[in-house]
Formats: C-alpha cells, sequence, structure tokens
C-alpha cells in the first residue's frame, strides 16, 4: 500500500516536471533563484535539533536526516 | 552609522546608459565614491576617444604615417593587451581595424563600395603599428588605433576599483551591459546574495516573451556581452552589425551574441569581442581559455559553457 | 587551460593574464568571478544562540516542561577547514506516566528533574569539489549517557547540479537510573549504527530535491526503566527513507519546501512524516509558517489498555497481563509512544535582518497529538489526546 502511494507519488512529480526538458542540466547561467538563502536545505543549524529532539522523546521515529548525532534518554 | 540603503547613480558615457548602484550605510562616503567613479569613466572616455580632439587615440592616429607619440603607462599598458589579444585570437582582434567604419554606414544603413573597402584594408595590420618603450607610431598615413574593443570593460573595472578604493564592498557597476560586480548585495534583507542579473535576449525586440535569456548571480568579477544588436542595420533581409572581420572587412554572421564571465570586465570584453569574431570556433576557444560564456547561435541556438560552475 | 592549484584556486592563463597586468586593475585582484557561495569553506564565522521552552498536557494534567538554551560556532580555518562546535543545556522537569497515560491518576506517575548538557564538534575538510567531515558527540543526562562519533563525505558533479553524500554513525550510550533512586537500569548498554547515502539533484532553474536513504542497525537495552513492567527487544533495525524538495515561486519571491519520510523499525513502528513549509522574504523579515503531519503505526509489542464491563480502565486487568507477559519473557509495553496515532504542528517563525550579518528569530509550535489523527483514522484506542507548545527565540551573527 505504502509502496504503490510512492509510486504513484513519484509519477504525478515527474510528469508534473516532466513537461520540462533538460531535467537536471541546470547552467550556471540560470541559477539566479536556486542561490537565494530560502532555497537551502540546511537552513538553521540549531532550529531543527530542538525540534527534532522533541519530536524523538514524543514520537517513535527519529534521523534520516543525518548521521553522527548522540542519543538521549528522553522520556 | 545610520541604516543601510541602496544608492543608484544613472548617468551616460560612452553613447550608453550606465549605472552604478551600491549598498551601504554612509551616504556621505558612497556619493563621493561614485562622483569619484563616474569621473573616471569621463577621464577614460575622453582619453581614449577617436572623436574627441587631444585625445590621446587622436594624436596617435594623426601622427599616422609621421612621427611617434610620446604615451604614458596607462596607455602603454593598454596596447601591451591590446597586442597580448592580437597574438591570441589568432590576428583577428587587431585595433587597427577601427580604420573600416569609413567604408561602413549604419546610420543610413548602406553597404560599402568594393574599391572603398578594398582601399582601407591595406591599412588594417597591427603588425605595422611600431612600438619603442612608450613610443607608439602608426606605419601607414590614414592608419587609425580604436580602443571600442576594451575601452568600455576597462572604464568598468577602473570604475569599480575608484570604489574599491573608498572602501565600497557592495556595488555593481553597469557600462551600458558590461558589468563589474564588487562584493555581494550588502542589504540586511538580502543577506549578503549576489547581484541578480538578468541577460537580454539579443532580439528581444521580436519576442513574444520577455522573459530573461538568462538569469545569473554575480557577487565579484565581470560580465560582457558582444551581440550583433548593438550597432546594425537590415539590407535586403540580411542583417550587418558593426563587428566586422579584419581579413575581409565584412561584419561577423555566426554569432547574435555572446556573453562571457571572467574575473574582470576588461577579460570578459575582450573574449565575448574575440568570440564573435572566431565564429564558429568560439566555444572551443572560450573553453581552452577556461571562461564561462553564454552564446546564442545565428539559427537562435543557445550555447553554454562546460566549464565548471559556481 | 584552466589549471587548479590544492587550494582550489586557479591560476590566471590566457587573455585574463594579460588583464592582471594593466596597471589600472592592479587593485581588482579576483582571478575567478564567484556567483553564488557553493561547496567552499564559510568565508565567515558564525555564532548563533537560541532558547527554547517546550510543555506539554494531556487533558486534567500538566506533563513536563523543558527549557533549552543552545549556543553554535562555526568557523573557518586555514582556508580549506571549518570547525563547528554546539552545545546545549536542557532542563527538564515534570512528570511521566508508568502506566498507560490516562490512568496516572491512578497509578501515579513518576516525578522528575533532570538537566542534560549535551555538546558536539564537527570538523570539515573542504576539497575541489568535494567536503570530508568528522564529528564527534556527548550527551550527559543524570542516567543517560551518550557518546557518538559521525564521518561523512560529499562530492559534487562539475556542473554543480548533482551532489552525492555517505554517512556513518556510531553511538554508544550507557543507561544508569542508580541515581534516581532506580534499580531497573543498572549499567546498561545500548550501541547504535547508521549508514547514510543521498543524493541532492538540481531539477530546474527553480526546483532543487534530496533524497537520503538511512539504515540504523541497533542492539542493546531498550526498556523505558520509568515504566512499569516495560521490556522490549534488544535489538531494533531501522530503515528511513527521506524525499526533500524545494521550489521557488517567482510571483511571490518565495519558497516553499516539502518533505516526506518514511521510517520502519523491527519493532514493528511504521511512521509517515509529512513536513511544509512557505518561506517568505518581505524586505528584512522572513516568515514562515509551516505544517506537519505525522503519523505511526503501533509497536507489535505494544498492549492496548483493557477496559472493563463499564468501560473504565481496568487496572487489575492490565497488571494481571503484564505480570502474564513478564513470567513468559514476552515483549510488553505500555507507552504511548509506540502506539498508533497521528500528529499535526503548525508553525510559525518570524526572522528580522538587522544587518546582512545579524539575525534575530522566533519560532513558535502548536503540536497535538491523538489516536484519530493516525492515517486511516482508527489509532490505538483508548489514547488520551496529546498537546504540546515549543518556542525558540534566536540570534545569529557572522563576522
Amino acid at each position: 500500500m505504502n509502496r504503490t502511494i510512492l509510486s504513484l507519488l513519484a509519477i504525478t512529480t515527474l510528469s508534473w516536471l516532466g513537461g520540462c526538458s533538460n531535467l537536471g542540466q541546470v547552467n550556471a547561467w540560470d541559477k539566479g533563484n536556486l542561490a537565494k538563502p530560502m532555497m537551502t536545505f540546511e537552513g538553521d543549524p540549531l532550529d531543527q535539533r530542538f525540534v527534532q529532539h522533541i519530536y524523538a522523546s514524543k514520537e517513535n521515529s527519529s534521523g534520516g536526516y543525518g548521521v553522527g548525532g548522540g542519543g538521549c534518554g528522553c522520556n | 552609522m545610520s541604516r543601510w540603503r541602496t544608492l543608484r547613480f544613472d548617468f551616460s558615457a560612452m553613447a550608453s546608459p550606465c549605472s552604478l548602484q551600491m549598498d551601504g550605510r554612509d551616504e556621505h562616503v558612497m556619493r563621493r565614491a561614485a562622483n569619484e567613479a563616474m569621473a573616471e569613466v569621463q577621464r577614460i572616455e575622453k582619453k581614449f576617444s577617436r572623436y574627441t580632439e587631444g585625445s590621446v587615440i587622436s594624436r596617435i592616429n594623426q601622427s599616422a604615417g609621421l612621427a611617434a607619440i610620446e604615451t604614458d603607462t596607462e596607455t602603454s599598458g593598454l596596447l601591451d593587451f591590446a597586442h597580448s589579444l592580437w597574438t591570441q585570437s589568432d590576428g583577428l582582434f587587431d585595433i587597427t581595424s577601427g580604420v573600416l567604419r569609413h567604408a561602413w554606414d549604419f546610420k543610413n544603413a548602406r553597404l560599402p563600395e568594393p574599391a572603398t573597402l578594398q582601399g582601407l584594408l591595406p591599412r588594417v595590420d597591427w603588425q605595422q603599428v611600431e612600438r619603442h618603450g612608450n613610443q607608439v607610431r602608426l606605419k601607414q598615413p590614414g592608419m587609425e588605433l580604436d580602443f571600442g574593443g576594451f575601452g568600455k570593460e576597462y572604464a568598468a573595472d577602473r570604475a569599480a576599483a575608484v570604489l574599491q578604493s573608498h572602501d565600497i564592498n557592495h556595488a555593481l557597476v553597469n557600462l551600458g551591459g558590461d558589468l563589474h560586480a564588487l562584493g555581494e548585495r550588502g542589504l540586511p534583507e538580502l543577506q549578503g546574495t549576489p547581484w541578480q542579473i538578468e541577460i537580454q535576449h539579443p532580439r528581444q525586440d521580436t519576442r513574444q516573451t520577455d522573459t530573461p535569456l538568462a538569469l545569473l548571480t554575480l557577487a565579484r568579477g565581470g560580465l560582457a556581452t558582444s551581440g550583433d544588436y548593438e550597432r546594425f542595420f537590415i539590407h535586403e533581409g540580411q542583417r550587418y552589425c558593426h563587428v566586422l572581420n579584419p581579413r575581409t572587412g565584412w561584419p561577423v554572421t555566426h554569432w547574435q551574441s555572446v556573453s562571457v564571465l571572467a574575473a574582470n570586465t576588461t577579460t570578459a570584453g575582450a573574449l565575448s569581442t574575440i568570440a564573435m569574431l572566431k565564429g564558429p570556433d568560439a566555444p572551443a576557444w572560450l573553453e581552452a581559455q577556461g571562461m564561462r560564456y553564454l552564446a546564442v547561435q545565428h539559427d537562435g541556438q543557445v550555447l553554454r559553457s562546460n566549464a565548471a560552475t559556481d | 587551460m584552466k589549471k587548479s592549484n590544492i587550494n582550489g584556486s586557479q591560476t590566471a592563463t590566457g587573455v585574463l593574464l594579460a588583464s592582471l597586468v594593466l596597471p589600472g586593475l592592479a587593485a581588482l585582484a579576483a582571478i575567478t568571478p564567484l556567483g553564488a557561495a557553493a561547496e567552499n569553506a564559510p568565508e565567515k564565522t558564525t555564532i548563533a544562540i537560541k532558547y527554547g521552552h517546550y510543555n506539554d498536557s494531556q487533558p486534567g494534567w500538566d506533563r513536563i516542561k523543558v527549557d533549552a538554551a543552545q549556543v553554535y560556532v562555526q568557523a573557518p580555518i586555514a582556508g580549506d577547514w571549518s570547525i563547528e562546535a554546539s552545545g546545549v543545556s536542557d532542563n527538564v522537569s515534570g512528570a511521566s506516566p508508568r502506566w498507560h497515560t490516562q490512568n496516572t491518576a491512578l497509578s501515579g506517575a513518576s516525578h522528575m528533574s533532570d538537566e542534560r548538557k549535551a555538546g558536539d564538534v564537527k570538523v570539515t575538510r573542504y576539497l575541489a569539489r568535494a567536503a570530508v567531515s568528522a564529528s564527534v558527540a556527548i550527551s550527559k543526562e543524570h542516567d543517560y549517557t551518550s557518546n557518538a562519533l559521525g564521518l561523512d563525505a560529499r562530492w559534487s558533479t562539475d556542473d554543480n547540479n548533482r551532489t552525492w553524500t555517505v554517512g556513518f554513525g556510531s553511538a554508544s550510550d550507557t543507561i544508569d537510573n542508580t541515581y534516581s533512586g532506580g534499580s531497573t537500569a543498572i549499567n546498561r548498554h545500548k550501541s547504535t549504527n547508521e549508514f547514510m547515502g543521498g543524493v541532492t539533484q538540481v531539477l530546474t532553474p527553480t526546483d532543487i530535491v534530496q533524497f537520503n536513504l538511512t539504515r540504523s542497525l541497533g542492539s542493546g537495552y531498550f526498556n523505558d526503566p520509568y515504566k512499569s513492567y516495560d521490556q522490549r527487544p534488544n535489538q531494533r533495525d531501522i530503515w528511513i527513507a527521506l524525499a526533500r524538495w524545494n521550489h521557488y515561486l517567482e510571483k511571490f519571491d518565495a519558497s516553499l519546501h516539502s518533505s516526506y519520510r518514511n521510517y520502519s523499525d523491527t519493532f514493528g513502528v511504521q511512521s509517515h512524516t509529512l513536513g511544509l513549509d512557505w518561506v517568505q522574504p518581505a524586505g528584512r523579515w522572513t516568515f514562515t509558517p509551516g505544517a506537519r503531519y505525522y503519523s505511526q503505526s503501533a509497536a507489535n509489542f505494544y498492549l492496548d489498555p483493557i477496559l472493563d464491563a463499564q468501560g473504565q480502565y481496568d487496572q487489575p486487568a492490565v497488571v494481571a497481563r503484564a505480570n502474564t507477559n513478564n513470567l513468559h519473557g514476552s515483549n510488553q509495553s505500555t507507552d504511548q509512544r509506540l502506539a498508533a496515532f497521528g500528529a499535526i504542528t503548525l508553525s510559525m517563525k518570524v526572522s528580522y535582518a538587522f544587518t546582512p550579518n545579524t539575525l534575530a528569530d522566533v519560532k513558535y509550535e502548536s503540536y497535538r497529538q491523538t489516536a484519530a489523527l493516525h492515517l486511516g483514522g482508527s489509532g490505538s484506542p483508548g489514547l488520551d489526546p496529546f498537546n504540546a507548545n515549543f518556542i525558540q527565540v534566536g540570534l545569529t551573527h557572522r563576522f
């Protein structure tokens, strides 16, 4: 069931983007908007640490964003 | 210290609309720097113009076939640069080719008389420019030097150098489309992002859409564009532009425009002009120079450099 | 040909070299033009501090309050290196239920007040189109210590449109609650190894996406020593898949960030996390409203509450079941965190730039967790809704 959802999501996304040719071949001359701070994935380094720490103690899923952080005994 | 602000100074120079834009907090300092930069542009225009009486170029041209003229370090340096460009372009970039304007009448859209053009070609020959130290002499009467191929771009770099000497760290110099970026944006809300630059399509006037050809960011360096749309006329469906091949006397036809990104505008301008002259060999030559470029071919096809980007 | 020396800068050749010799251009010393800053060592040092406050509640009583102070520093070193360090000091106080949460009134809760101090250091070496990092992290609470190390590397294609990342992390935890007067966990250990691979791809001039796959293998003590009769497997293996997409909208000069994370582990928990943020700059301000939806299935050893004929919580039955399981050595837990539920977070972050290098921000989030929000509608029965608020205030400065 999850796999079906993921496949449908992938197909929808790809067909939406499929209208654009040269997918993935963006030249430096066209990267004006991608360079803006609001387009990075990293963002505020402390914001996510606090939030992910909270979610790790209230839910059972943590991680997926990077490696190397230690654990805690939050309860 | 007062608030951050952006100031823009629009002026006219070298027959083009020009502007200086800078982000800063001390308006007094910014205005003083801008005035000096604009004065520097005017100085270069006067000194190296073919049309101004008493300019260095005029004096050299008027002495063609006669005595040598003593020049200063700045002029000497630019003549060395011109020589370097002549060598690196296999003789296509030749600052003695300005004399061909006597055959081409762009204002009245008239093709040259074959005899006139033939008569002028022997006077297009960089190797007939004699140089000893700071002295320069054009061997044949009627020869002319023309700094038009890099003059505006050199002025853009010099304007940037003047701003830099006033500790201006967030500025964009724009002389008729030849740009020099001196540091990223300074306004707090822009958080250190580079200057956003739109490169216009060479056939903008005949297009339906107005989306730019390219959207580039620039924090430091020069951007120059050579195109067949700056000065041209169309005769019987054929376009004749102002970039002339020094060997044939006829305009180049392969590229609608070539934009080059380089560490300074002088380099970018020289490269874009040479690229126009080199025709189909331009991409390979620009790659060999290690420069990033964007070129629109005569048929509208857009080519971009493969060189590593950011 | 353009050449690169080991420092990543280029030697000038050809026309560029000729231009640099011009007397008038001596002051402009740049060799290469600079567009958007890429994967290079940072040019500036960054310091950030943040204060966070969290409190949660369930019908009838407040549970946990957390106050956290965080500091972060990132500095370039010697041109090709950078060091990052961060520290956090948490103060946690409140109560945590021993059995199912809605039964706390009867069975009581363990009140506690604890402090957690954690710090980490990361060193990165930058190469031509790549970077390698090594990190160490330590976290200490009175009953829990965690030591972790991490290694990761990333490298980009020539056109900078694709970046690959790989990472490895290893954590070694020790749980010992003799300090707090407990005896349920004496010098127990847990170790986790994590492997991650990912790719970031520029798709169009307005779209960039990222895919990450993480595999975590953990073994050791997973029980919650503060919950009665909590017995969990001594191994937990996890798969996590994450997809993120940033889209730029020209019309608003804003960006839309979407993310989806799929998690599944050998405890039987599967979860989906969907995140959406709209980043809207407006002059010196930036407004970021956001929403998050989370849904998890119950662990396969999670036990629902038992209700009697009147529909009331049947404590004796629950205890009896626990004892039986205990005798058989079966895994079991009544920890709400292992139940099936869904949760929604609504957030708003506002930041203000005093100068290009000084930024202040405030973020408020409101979290609600209930069984009814579970994807498909039916979460675990008998779960009390759970609400939490958290707020963060921060200041960042670069120089």
